[in-house]
């Protein structure tokens, strides 16, 4: 039965999603508490999952139990799935976010659903199956198909509000589509120069023939696949699709979107750099890892540069997690063991942070009305939101003991370790810029000559008090337990060959 | 320069894609009509299609289902490999069109929303009444 947690992970939102249309089309108030408890299974499987990697190793699954052995002269020929310690954790913040995006998201379902409201949640539960599939894919066009399967549902549910949310989500659809076109392209490149598509066979082809890397169609492929995943995760010059879809998404989707979509892109550029083109790989004569350093610098200050120039509260957020993008891919391309934990330490934080944000943002539009940075001064009288933006903005500029803090430290110990000091520059200036736009939030919230709300949040939907909270809480206790999660994170790093 | 001419004239297969790829791509990209920007995604998935099935074909090959003296063998070590082409190019094709007609049928979907809310389908003018 162990053996089998990965597809039952899978299968939990997915089978769900199936049956959703079939029951709701009778019950539909069955819809959201069915959602929730296949969620809250997925939490519970994901737990266990971590728990039996850690113990026993990493598991293959070998899907209709065609052979996936890659040690040469055999090639692999069925599909595998990888379900390491990297993989289970990355399940384990998939499941426990997107129940909460779920949990937070009752009081704040689009009123105009109406009997649509089945399909919403359904859309829902494919966009969480397809980010499973991508977390666990061991085969990269699993990861093309996953992608489309998760994006097509991201697009439908950004133009559920109509009028202007249907044309950014055109737009979404339009540079989505482009993107995974990008990625396909370099699958293809990849196959047509090696004639496997599986990533152990791939890198184990890498590492065998030197000359592989260096051929034109490996490094087309490469390039393609970045820019694909590129736009995939916002990265800086290849972002506009995302500060319009967060902005214009419903509130009760937001969250969802910007804590897991980008995230689990770069987690997929993060797999196929380390464990399918090794750390050393090379685009011509660049080193593929400084190449991407230099993006991430560019991206991190870019990003928090536009963040402090909106007045939009959504968009402001959106823009930070763009500019955390960029730190994210910083530490990671250093090259060593340290930047590598410290990067995947950042991912689950910003996960997290950008889900806490969010949830802000969308109860402070549902309680106050409160759209822009200056529409701030009206939740002065809500503790549980005030409470939750000062301890998400501690995280998000890091300042200890949130577990931002111990992110970007590991992330600059990465970058002094590789003498590379550009990269600490970058993080230090988008550290600084963070709390130059986080600053303009709370001189507006204490500023005690604007108007305030005369009412208190006591009529607050519990749910979205909780969720708040929650993200609060999981912030703090993620930096009081950095430490064991670095270390799972280095070592991590050392099966990834650095 | 006149052999990289001979190769590529060789190869009318990898231009076609080329030039379906980047036309698809101008026009995803500068075309003001949606459903035209569609037609262009359209072009770019496609031309992607015609490159695996190019570098799936084999010359004097067939299906791999055994046949002729093939098939009355029983081992196979004895089959001859270079008779039959590999099927998993054609697999992924079938795959990634399945992915292309999903995208299509949801961008329609938003085409048509777009289209009964402000009557254009031309992505200027359809800005100029939001605003």
């Amino acid at each position: 039965m162990s053996d089998h947690l990965p597809v039952i992970l899978f299968l939990l939102p997915f089978a769900t999603a199936i049956c959703l249309p079939m029951v709701g089309a009778r019950r539909s108030a069955w819809c959201r508490p069915m959602a929730l408890t296949a969620l809250l299974a997925m939490c519970v499987v994901a737990v266990i999952n971590v728990w039996i990697v850690v113990e026993h190793g990493d598991t293959r699954y070998a899907f209709g139990g065609w052979p996936i052995s890659t040690s040469l002269p055999d090639h692999p020929l069925g599909i595998e799935w990888v379900n390491d310690g990297l993989a289970s954790a990355m399940l384990v913040v998939l499941s426990f976010l997107a129940w909460l995006c779920l949990f937070y998201s009752g009081p704040l379902t689009p009123r105009s659903l109406g009997a649509r409201e089945v399909l919403y949640y359904a859309l829902l539960l494919l966009l969480i199956s397809g980010l499973t599939g991508i977390v666990l894919a061991g085969d990269i066009f699993n990861v093309f198909v996953f992608l489309e399967v998760a994006a097509l549902s991201a697009y439908g549910l950004v133009g559920i509000p109509g009028g202007r949310a249907l044309i950014v989500a055109f737009r979404y659809l339009i540079l989505g589509t482009l993107g995974a076109s990008f990625y396909l392209l370099g699958v293809v490149f990849f196959y047509a120069s090696t004639g496997t598509l599986n990533m152990a066979d791939l890198a184990q082809q890498m590492a065998a023939k030197p000359e592989l890397m260096a051929s034109k169609a490996v490094i087309g492929g490469t390039t393609f696949m970045l820019i694909g995943l590129g736009i995939k995760m916002a990265l800086f010059p290849l972002h506009g699709w995302l500060p319009g879809a967060y902005t214009r998404a419903p509130d009760s989707i937001s969250p969802l979107l910007a804590s897991l979509m980008t995230k689990v892109a770069l987690y997929g550029w993060v797999r196929i750099m380390f464990w399918v083109l090794g750390a050393r790989a090379e685009i011509g004569q660049v080193h593929l890892l400084t190449l991407l350093s230099g993006l991430g610098s560019l991206a991190a200050v870019a990003g928090a540069l536009l963040a402090l120039r909106q007045q939009d509260v959504k968009r402001m957020f959106a823009y930070g997690g763009i500019s955390h993008v960029g730190l994210i891919l910083i530490g990671v391309s250093q090259g060593n063991q340290t930047g590598f934990a410290g990067s995947m330490f950042y991912l689950i934080n910003d996960a997290v942070m950008q889900a806490g944000l969010f949830f802000i943002a969308g109860a402070a539009i549902h309680q106050y009305g409160a759209r822009t940075v200056e529409d701030l001064s009206r939740l002065r009288r809500s503790p549980w939101m005030i409470g939750a933006i000062i301890v998400l903005a501690m995280s998000m500029i890091g300042i200890p003991p949130t577990g931002g803090f111990f992110g970007k430290w590991y992330i600059i110990l990465g970058a002094i370790e590789a003498g590379n000091y550009l990269a600490v520059a970058a993080v230090v200036v988008a550290t600084l810029l963070t709390m130059a736009y986080f600053q303009r939030v709370f001189v507006r919230i204490f500023d005690d000559t604007q108007e305030s709300s005369t009412t208190d949040d006591a009529d607050m939907h519990p749910a979205l008090k909780l969720s708040m909270g929650l993200t609060a809480g999981a912030v703090i206790a993620l930096g009081f337990w950095s430490d064991p999660i670095i270390r799972f994170f280095r070592e991590v790093a050392a099966t990834a060959g650095l | 320069m006149i052999e990289f001419i001979e190769a590529a004239l060789q190869r009318p297969n990898f231009i076609a894609f080329v030039v379906l790829f980047l036309w698809g791509l101008f026009i995803m990209n500068t075309h003001p009509n949606l459903v035209k920007k569609l037609i262009g995604m359209y072009i770019v998935q496609t031309s992607i299609l015609l490159l695996i099935v190019t570098i799936g074909v084999k010359q004097e090959a067939t299906v791999p289902i055994l046949q002729g003296s093939d098939a009355v063998l029983s081992t196979a070590d004895q089959m001859s490999p270079p008779n039959y082409t590999n099927p998993l190019p054609h697999v992924l094709t079938l795959t990634a069109i399945v992915v292309q007609v999903a995208t299509l049928g949801v961008s329609l979907a938003l085409v048509t929303a777009l289209y009964r809310k402000y009557g254009s389908l031309d992505e200027d003018e359809i800005l100029q009444k939001i605003e």
